[in-house]
Parts: structure tokens; sequence; C-alpha cells
């Protein structure tokens, strides 16, 4: 069967082979429409306001990007596991939407500088009795499958072992919901996410649970790992939201609490 | 007293959201029939040779999941480069895995047809052509409308899947709106029930079809 | 665009797909066997003389048959849930699917009720057959014969049922281990396409035996 699948793939390559052509940056230039995945149940990053418009710091970013180049923006709503095969099939043309730059994912996808950085906490509800991060163990967990945070957490549920158990939910969505009706007692989710969502109180008694012994996850926007010209261009983008003190002004806009996260690694470049 | 956050507004994005399920559906049963008659009048007459092989391919579409299909197609047409939406590869997934049932509806329609009476109508000096307009289309048609509206049905509501590759309907625009609101119950019930407003009448007629046309035979 | 394929690691990921496929099988066939008992007890409700029965069975029968698939799994994970009650991922699917696998059942085998003329019950009788003796020797077997086409054709779509559990979170059926390996690495044509050949195999195996099963139960 392999080989048939290796007759196929030929096949599929040859058809795939075309000639030389404008790239991205150019594509969307002349398209005159910037299609950015942005994850919208994802407060304060992306959410929707009451007439059901896509809201948040990731919407805000796409607009200044499609400002910069020129074009106008389009925000193509992407639940978290959708963002690369939407990237991938074509179907957006950057992602603004939260990723963080894991070495199994760059595989697939290229990544740009970081564009911001977030601190993982446990989210929990009240009455489970979870105060911090190691009573997680013997507990229900669950989280957007495939973030992250949810490998982190889903690797150290099995290493607990017996009687903590793991779910992975397709949307950020139906992880609160399941939090909340408590199908799961807790999840790990990204500070900013965990305040907004506590702060917003639709959800009755969620609350944190301590911070999650990650390390800092740094997000990057996403576009085709080919396309260098436009990685160039978005690098240089996110260099500059953060020098005209813009990136700032989105983070006090959006999150206020504190000082906007520092977007640089000491000790190596990049 | 109940109390909701659910406003006008919601229901008139659940109901775009109604309009997309049905234009995916209209295209896909669209597609999908025309196919379907194609194939499945291929399948009734041709040898074995021709008809083997149309009936494993279509077979395939009708033993994966549909959920499954949606996204290998999505993954296969940017794989080779087609700039298609999402919601064409949605109404083309559709199209396919409705001709896949649509074929079986046509050969049975055409095979329930008696050979006596074609035989008999061709002995009335009818031609080949004629036989097949007056005689097996309008005893095949009855044979096959009722099933073929179970099906057209049955799409519709499969197209529930699309979201999967992006396509915000039915379904979709509910989820959003209970990530907003967060009253799950309420608004699954609503979108329950506009899919039951769109289903159940034409399923009521398909029935009444099927039980009149069985009494005159 | 310029794609590699990747089949290594699709085909690393085989055994645990290959598990997934057995959680897969064992939700089908729960779901069947469940689905079978209440279509029973649906088909019988809505024959019932009490108009609540025949009520409560016939909104059952047209909610599974007019809604979709997945808008049933939803609704049994976090519709119910939202009032309290609470169901994993594997049960809340389950439950969706033989929710579905009942109503289509249900109206089956009414089909199949009917296809058994009353006269045959009652020359059974006039034979010297008690009533339950004829129902199970004389309409039963023949019922039988009428419903089992239709419920393979129920079985293979509860196969593909199930595919949906992934939206309830669950994550160790067929589609939910590919759906984990998709999203760690994004080999989504290779997985996927894996998937869809066991998928078919499945299938295929489930009509295969009912073939079988057929030509050794019906040979008379």
């Amino acid at each position: 069967m392999a080989k048939g699948f290796g007759v196929l793939a030929a096949a599929m390559l040859t058809l795939a082979a075309m000639p030389a052509k404008a790239d991205k940056l150019d594509d969307i230039i002349a398209s005159g429409t910037l299609r950015c995945a942005v994850v919208l149940d994802f407060p304060p990053m992306g959410s929707r306001d009451a007439s059901n418009n896509p809201i948040g710091f990731d919407v805000d970013y796409c607009n200044d990007l499609a400002k910069a180049l020129g074009v106008k923006a389009e925000i193509v709503e992407t639940p978290f596991p959708d963002r690369i095969p939407a990237l991938v099939s074509g179907r957006v043309d950057v992602g603004v939407a939260s990723t963080s730059d894991t070495l199994e994912r760059a595989k697939t996808a290229g990544f740009t500088i970081p564009y911001f950085a977030f601190k993982m906490v446990v989210l929990t509800k009240d009455g489970i009795g979870i105060k911090d991060y190691d009573s997680l163990k013997g507990k229900k967990t669950g989280s957007v499958s495939g973030t992250f945070e949810a490998l982190a957490l889903e690797k150290d549920v099995k290493a607990w072992g017996a009687g903590t158990t793991f779910r992975g939910y397709q949307t950020q969505a139906d992880v609160f919901l399941a939090l909340a009706q408590g199908q799961i007692d807790a999840t790990v989710v990204t500070s900013t996410v965990a305040a907004a969502i506590v702060k917003e109180g639709k959800y009755k008694g969620l609350m944190m649970g301590g911070d999650a012994p990650y390390d800092i996850d740094y997000v990057a926007l996403i576009a085709l790992r080919n396309e260098q010209g436009l990685i160039n261009y978005l690098n240089l983008f996110i260099n500059q939201q953060v020098r005209t003190g813009r990136y700032k002004a989105l983070y006090d806009k959006w999150i206020g609490l504190g000082e906007a996260p520092n977007l640089t690694i000491p000790g190596v470049y990049r | 007293m109940f109390e909701t956050s659910f406003s006008l507004n919601d229901l008139w994005f659940m109901l775009k959201g109604a309009g997309v399920t049905l234009t995916v559906t209209f295209w896909a049963v669209l597609g999908g029939s025309l196919l379907g008659v194609a194939f499945g009048l291929m399948r009734a007459v041709s040898p074995w040779w021709v008809n083997a092989p149309i009936g494993f391919v279509l077979d395939i579409f009708r033993s994966v999941p549909l959920l499954i299909q949606l996204v290998l197609a999505n993954a296969f047409k940017s794989i080779i480069g087609l700039k298609w939406d999402p919601f064409t590869v949605g109404c083309v997934v559709l199209a396919v895995y409705t001709a896949a049932y649509c074929t079986e509806i046509v050969r049975a329609g055409v095979l329930a047809v008696p050979a006596t009476t074609r035989r008999a109508a061709r002995s009335l000096g009818l031609s080949w052509t004629q036989d097949l307009t007056s005689i097996v289309f309008p005893i095949a048609l009855r044979v096959a409308l009722p099933s073929w509206i179970g099906l057209t049905l049955g799409v519709m509501k499969d197209t529930a899947m699309v979201w999967w590759i992006g396509i915000v309907e039915l379904l979709r625009s509910s989820q959003v709106i209970v990530t907003r609101i967060h009253e799950p119950l309420f608004v699954l019930s609503i979108a329950g029930l506009i899919y039951f407003l769109m289903s159940f009448p034409i399923a009521r007629l398909g029935a009444r079809l099927e039980k009149r046309w069985r009494e005159n035979d | 665009m310029h794609y590699t394929f990747q089949w290594r690691v699709a085909f690393n990921a085989l055994p645990d797909m290959l598990w997934g496929a057995l959680v897969t099988l064992e939700v089908a066939v729960l779901s069947m066997v469940l689905g079978v008992f209440f279509a029973v007890v649906l088909a019988l409700g809505s024959s019932s003389q009490y108009r609540a029965f025949r009520g409560a069975a016939a909104t059952w029968v047209e909610l599974a048959r007019n809604t979709p698939a997945l808008f049933q799994i939803y609704m049994a994970y976090f519709g119910l849930g939202s009032i309290g009650i609470q169901l994993d991922s594997f049960p809340a699917l389950l439950a969706g699917i033989t929710f579905n696998n009942a109503g289509y059942l249900a109206e089956t085998f009414r089909g199949g009720l009917r296809a058994v003329p009353p006269t045959q019950m009652r020359a059974a009788r006039s034979l010297g057959m008690g009533p339950v003796q004829a129902f199970r020797l004389i309409v039963l077997p023949q019922m039988f014969r009428v419903v089992f086409y239709p419920m393979t054709n129920q079985m293979v779509w509860a196969i593909l049922m199930t595919s949906l559990g992934v939206i309830v979170g669950l994550n160790n059926d067929l589609t939910g281990v590919t759906q984990d390996l998709n999203v760690k690495s994004f080999r989504t044509f290779e997985f996927f396409a894996v998937a869809a050949v066991i998928y078919y195999l499945i299938a295929k195996l489930v009509t295969l035996s009912a073939r079988l099963m057929a030509y050794r139960l019906f040979r008379y």
C-alpha cells in the first residue's frame, strides 16, 4: 500500500509543479485584502461584541498590519486546532492567532519573531479544591487540542498516571463550557484569558488556581513556511509595533494589568 | 423568570447561518443529483466491467465519515494548489457524497421497472427513447422520489459538518453565540428548532408521497 | 504550492490509530445494541393506546430524524451539561448516536411489523400457537428478514457517526487519535488518509459479516 501511495504522491507532485510567480506579499498587496486567521473565543486576544463582530488585541493587530500594507483586513475566525490547516490550505494569508512557536509546528508553518508572550495559569472552579498546579493530580483536566499548554498539560497528566484525565477540545469556548459545567475540574490557560474570563463573570464560580510551571509561552505570527519575503515583512512590522509604542497601547487597551510582556530572550539572538 | 442575553441580533445571525446551510445543501443536492442520475443510469444499463468500478468508487464515499472526507478534500486541494474557498470545497465534497447515494437510488428506480413492462412497451411500437421517457422514467421516479427527498434532508443535516473546514453555518453560528452569552441549552435548542422546521415539513411531504404512490400501485 | 508527503509519520502512528479504531467499533456496537433496544420500545410506544406514550415516541423519532447527528451529540454533551447532567465524552457520544439510531430503527421496525400480514398471525394462532409463540416463531423471523438490511446500513452509519466524538472532546477513538496527531504535526492529509482507509475497512468488515450472517440466516 505504501508503494501505491508513493505513486499517487508522485503524480500529485507533478500536478503541483507550477511556474515561478509573484510571492505571497505581492499577492496580498495586489488582491487588496489581508486575510488573518484570528481565534475569536480567546478574550482579550479575540472575541465578539454584542453584534457578533470580531474584537480584541489580535483583531487590532491584524488591522494595523493591513493598514501598514495598505490593504483591507479580513478577519477569518479560526479555532485553535485549525490555525495551521487554515494557513496551509490557503484560507488565510497570515495567522494573528497567539500561535506558540514550537519546533514541531515550525516544520509546517513559518514563524515570525514573537509578537506577544503569555504566562500560564490554572483555571478552576470554586469548591473543587485546586490551589496550585500540583493539586491537579487525580483531577479531570482539559484544554484545546494541540496548543502549547495542552501539550504540556497532557504530558504531566500522563506522568501523574492513574486517575488524572485529559480531554482535548476543538475550541477554547468548549473548554470553558466544559469547565463551567463540571465535565472537567480544571484547565491551564494563558493568564490574560483567565483574567478576562473571571472578570467577565458569565461563567459562575470560575477562579484562578495558581501559576502553571511552564516556560514563558512566546507566540508569533504565522505565514507559509516558504514565504520568506512575507515573514521578513512581518518581523519588521512586529519590531515597529514595539518601537512606535503601538504594542504598549494595544496592551493597555485590551489587557491593562501591569507591564506589556518583554518580547526578547536574554542571551540569544532573535 | 426566564432571563436571557439572546437578542434579535443573535437570532438574525443564526438565520443567516441557516441560509448558508440551505445554500450548501442546494448546490450539493443539485450537483449530486445530476451526477447521481448519470451514474445511476450508467450502472443500470452498462455491463459489469463498467458497473463494478463505478460502484466500487462510489461505495468509498459511503463508507468513510463525511468529516474525514471534508478534511481530506480540503487538505488535498491546497496540496495541488487549487484556490477554492471552503464554501466551494464543502459543496463539492457534499455533492460527491450525495451522488454516491443518489446513484443507488436512481439505479434501484430504473431496475424496479419490470423488464416485461419495457418489452410490452417496445412491442407496442415505442422506440427505445420513447420507452425510456414515457415508461421507465415515470415509473422509476415514483420509486426514487421518496428516497431522494430523504437523501436531500440527510444532506441538509450533514452540512452541519462543514464548520470543520471553516464555514459558519447554522450549528457553528449557534456555537459562536454560545461562546458569547454562555447559554448553551437555550441557544442550541433554537438551532435544533430551526433544523427541525427546515426538515420536518419536507419529511412529512415525502412520507405522504410515498404512501399515496404506493396505494396506486 | 509544493508539498512533500511524509507518509512515514503516518505509518508510525498506525498502532495508535488501530487502537482508536477499536474504540470506534466499541462505540458503534454499543450504540447499535442500545439503539435496537430503545427502537423496540419506541416502536411499541408508537402503537400504544396511551396518548402520552405515542407522543413521547413520536417526539423522539422526529427529533432524531430531523436534526443533525452532530447537533444531537453536541446537545448530549454541552446541552445536558448545562442542566447538571454531566456525561463524559464517551457516554455523551454513545448517547447521541444511540438517540439517533433508535429514531431511525424505530421507523424501520414499524415498517417491518407492517410488512408481516396480520393473516399470518391469525393462521399461526389457528394452528394452536399461543400469542407469544406465534409472535416469536412466525412474525419475528419474517420481520427480521425485512429489517436486517436497513439495520446493517444503520450500523455503518453508526460507525461513520462515531467520527463526531472529537467535537465533544473524545480523543481515543479513530478520529480523535487522528486529530490529536494532526494538531501536533499538521500532516493533515497523511494522517486522515490513513484514517479514511481504516474506516473504509471497518465499514466493509461490517457489511461483509452482515452478508455472511444473512446468507446463514435467510437460506430458506
